[in-house]
């Protein structure tokens, strides 16, 4: 018996991973998602339909997935499980600064049906060694239930893009694992795995082009972000304004002992970092009393996940090194914002537009959040035959500012139901214009 | 058969009996076009340029267009100006007087030793002047490149369509001119200044592309516009007495957009046009009056805006109505305002310093030449005037010490390594100060960019 249980013991150890327990299990906790969503770019409503991958978390129907696979413009959402049988599921919320999104399987057809499924186990993703043999599990080019194998090539990937989620900024708080395993399209949101099957990061992207240089969200920072979805159905973070840059060899400079402090390169206006008083080339030296060393550009963002993790609204103690003095700044924070504000389609008039945020009202140098940016029009519709193109922001429309999108929905709809002309003001490169919507 | 050739050699004749004359014309015009080279010197190039030019009076004062000289280009860079007459092949010197802010032309004037050979324009104005007839026959000078002496060569053409933009423009069947040269009549008299040609929309095929390209192309040898001579005597006069045609009449109402039609009627504005105001330019004339961005300005000194076409040609015309004012001179405007119609007085300022005027110096060492801010810089970087510090980067050397920290071309510099630069005189001092430290191995800097800053770390070894 005992003799049995050490052999036993043996063989797992040397077993290739296919035949290992957790990893049956976890390919049994593997699904296809096939997404048909919605987008409003070009002055229309317009449907497409893309493929990913997901992993099933818990007994009851958890699905882990990419946030650029489901997003909140999905209108389908449909999951195929290892038993190749098909199953309705409705998005619990998403996070594209992780680029993770949770799913909840259709429990009720689940049970109606008797469909069986596993869930996987999340490993802990700060062990990972460098050369650790993984395996991406997904559905690559539609190939359902596809295995790769590679290994983990750095653990600590710095990897910030600014609109690399369907346009939405993502990698600013979190860094990423890298590896060789063939990640292809398809593969996205499917599982990376230890030998034992357990999930140590979430497959996202890959460079294009480029041989087996993939890249997955470490579990140790999905799991956190898990939790917040499926309590709160969104992550909420805190943004003070600050756009920090490693210091690499500039401590000379600052007067800065080695692995101290963060360099601000700058300071967003109208922040609550520029309302307290920070300035760029301000060097960061500790958030509230605690040490920061932001020297190589990986430490950056455990840095920013450390002030975005703050309480909306709370206070953080900043202190602060410019030129020979040192000093505190207290600093309110207030919530993060993506720069994407929410999209809709005015289809009478041939005309997508989306909000405009707090960031992309900065970033453009627009007084305040007034507006709607236009992301498309249709040709030949009304909009485009007044003139009208993408990257016009509409500030007013018949003489009122356009406070909200229901402003414009508003005209829109009376719009709809009796067409006449509309007066239109929108700005592009600052210069103000009037354009004349007709029927 | 015969009777295609019987037409056509009714019509050879027919043009034959009247072009006699040509020659004696043409040798007398001959005298009114010159070549006017000039070199242009930048951190690290001199290259030459060649514009043609007219000839307005008996002192060899010459304009030549707008375009013949870059705008980023400061007097102080323009070197060597010198002036041949058509089919010469050596010039003589010219001295640059400065350019004109209301026609845009720049001003020479030649070498008294050629004065003599020269003969102005105005010497073939008509007694009574007349727009030129639709189909009416003109004809101009080109001139051939330096490598053929500038020999001056023929053109004839039709005009074809007479416009308003806003000066009045004649368009003709095809080249009539070298850009800036004179278009005359059939009598010789002055009808016109050749402008800067057209685009013309063409469709280009190739192997590779067989389903075809557009394409604009512009000739610049030759123009088949021309301004018509009532849209250029009246101005010849206004020959600068400083190199940026001071004084200069300011009203600052800025990012000025015409209305179109739809809009108009949506306004009920009848039989004009209007401009709507994007900003309202800090401290101008046009704040004191009253003037808020958005105002859509209906009327000048009671004169509503014409209608003219295209629609931004309307933009133009309210540009020179301040341009040919002097400041001091008042302005009342009409504007709307929501529903309201309102009258501002207007009492037109000077125009503040202008980037061409602004100081700027070059440090080789470094690759970078920095340059006062003015008025403008805080415009186009959306700041207020009083926010107004620091300097901008006029020229980067690529992949000069600054270019290779990643500075770039218009980047505002706000500190140098770690100290506020308030003014340009500080700024330079700095520069020159680390300049001439030949241990110095690296500098920082503070730039801000699109309303984000950054730290550059400048390495000089």
């Amino acid at each position: 018996m005992l003799r049995t249980a050490l052999l036993g013991l043996a063989l797992v150890g040397s077993l290739p991973a296919s035949m290992s327990r957790g990893f049956n299990q976890l390919l049994d906790a593997v699904v296809r998602i096939d997404v048909r969503e919605v987008a409003f770019e070009d002055g229309a409503k317009r449907f497409s339909a893309s493929i990913g991958s997901g992993v099933i978390l818990s007994a009851d129907g958890l699905i882990l997935t990419n946030a650029h696979v489901a997003s909140p413009r999905a209108v389908e959402l449909s999951v195929t499980l290892s038993s190749l049988e098909r199953v309705g599921a409705r998005l619990v919320g998403w996070d594209h600064w992780t680029d993770l999104a949770l799913l909840q399987l259709d429990v009720a057809e689940v049970k109606r049906r008797g469909l069986k499924f596993a869930h996987a186990e999340f490993g802990d993703s700060d062990k990972l060694f460098v050369g650790e043999t993984v395996y991406a599990v997904g559905t690559p080019f539609g190939l359902t239930r596809t295995a790769t194998r590679g290994i983990i090539s750095n653990n600590n990937r710095y990897f910030e893009d600014s609109n690399g989620v369907n346009g939405y900024e993502t990698g600013a708080f979190n860094t990423w694992l890298q590896t060789d395993a063939a990640i292809n399209p398809g593969n996205s949101g499917g599982p990376l795995v230890t030998e034992d099957g357990r999930v140590i990061g979430i497959s996202s992207r890959g460079y294009l082009g480029a041989n087996n240089l993939g890249f997955a969200i470490p579990a140790n920072t999905a799991k956190r972000v898990v939790e917040g979805l499926s309590r709160n159905g969104s992550i909420t973070r805190s943004y003070i304004g600050i756009v920090p840059r490693a210091l690499q060899d500039l401590e000379n400079f600052y007067a800065l002992a080695l692995n101290t402090g963060l360099l601000v390169n700058s300071v967003d206006p109208g922040s609550p970092a520029a309302r307290a008083g920070l300035r760029p080339g301000d060097i960061l030296l500790a958030i509230n009393g605690e040490k920061v060393d932001g020297r190589f550009p990986e430490q950056l963002p455990p840095i920013q996940n450390r002030i975005a993790g703050a309480t909306v609204g709370s206070t953080l103690r900043l202190t602060i090194k410019r030129g020979p003095a040192t000093g505190e700044y207290n600093v309110v924070t207030e919530k993060l914002e993506s720069r994407v504000g929410e999209e809709w389609v005015l289809e009478k008039w041939g005309l997508s537009v989306r909000k405009v945020s707090r960031t992309f009202a900065r970033e453009n140098q627009l007084e305040d959040t007034t507006g709607v940016f236009v992301i498309g029009v249709q040709p030949g519709f009304p909009a485009d035959v007044a003139g009208l193109s993408r990257g016009d922001v509409i500030t007013k429309i018949n003489q009122r500012p356009v406070a909200t999108l229901a402003t414009i929905q508003a005209v829109h709809t009376a719009y709809e139901k009796k067409p006449e002309p509309v007066l239109v003001e929108a700005q592009r490169n600052h210069q103000v214009s009037l354009y004349v919507l007709k029927p | 058969m015969m009777s295609r050739c019987l037409l056509l050699c009714l019509l050879l004749t027919g043009g034959a009996v009247r072009a006699a004359e040509l020659p004696a014309l043409w040798s007398e015009r001959l005298k009114t076009v010159v070549a006017v080279e000039f070199y242009t010197e930048t951190e690290t190039e001199r290259r030459p340029t060649i514009a043609y030019g007219t000839v307005i009076d008996h002192n060899g004062t010459i304009i030549l267009p707008p375009v013949a000289v870059n705008p980023r280009m400061t007097p102080s860079q323009l070197k060597e100006f010198k002036v041949y007459r058509a089919g010469s092949a050596t010039g003589v010197p010219g001295v640059y007087l400065g350019q004109d802010a209301l026609t845009g032309w720049h001003y020479v004037r030649a070498d008294a030793t050629q004065r003599t050979e020269l003969q102005p324009i105005t010497d073939f104005a008509a007694h009574q002047q007349r727009e030129p007839a639709m189909a009416e026959e003109v004809w101009g000078i080109g001139l051939r490149n330096k490598e053929e002496d500038f020999q001056p060569y023929l053109l004839v053409s039709r005009v074809a369509l007479v416009q308003s933009l806003p000066q009045r423009t004649a368009i003709a069947l095809q080249e009539v001119a070298g850009p800036g040269l004179p278009v005359f009549n059939r009598a010789g008299e002055f009808v016109g200044l050749a402008a800067s040609s057209f685009g013309q929309s063409f469709v280009q095929f190739s192997r590779m592309d067989r389903s075809g390209t557009p394409v604009v192309l512009v000739n610049v040898e030759e123009s088949s516009a021309f301004l018509l001579a009532s849209d250029v005597l009246p101005y010849l006069g206004r020959v600068p007495t400083n190199f940026f045609g001071r004084p200069l009449a300011w009203l600052g109402a800025f990012g000025m957009q015409p209305v179109d039609p739809d809009v108009a009627k949506f306004l009920h504005l009848e039989n004009q046009s209007a401009v709507v105001v994007s900003e309202v330019l800090e401290g101008s004339p046009a704040e004191l009056a009253g003037m808020k961005a958005r105002d859509i300005l209906l009327a000048i000194d009671g004169a509503p805006l014409p209608r003219m076409k295209p629609d931004r040609v309307v933009v133009a015309y309210v540009e020179r109505e301040v341009e040919r004012r002097q400041p001091g001179a008042t302005m009342a405007l009409t504007v709307l305002r929501g529903d309201a119609r309102l009258e501002l007085k207007t009492v037109l300022g000077e125009e503040p310093r202008l980037m061409g005027e602004a100081e700027r110096k070059y440090f080789d060492r470094i690759g970078l030449t920095i340059r006062e801010f003015v008025y403008g810089d805080a415009v186009a970087l959306r700041v207020r005037k009083s926010a107004a510090s620091g300097v901008i980067a006029h020229f980067v050397k690529p992949n000069g010490p600054a270019g290779g920290a990643g500075l770039h071309t218009d980047d505002w510099i706000k500190e140098i390594d770690g100290v506020e630069v308030k003014t340009f005189a500080a700024a330079a001092q700095k520069l020159a100060e680390i300049e001439a430290d030949l241990g110095r191995a690296e500098f920082v800097l503070l730039v801000s960019r699109g309303g984000e800053t950054a730290v550059l770390r400048v390495k000089l070894r």
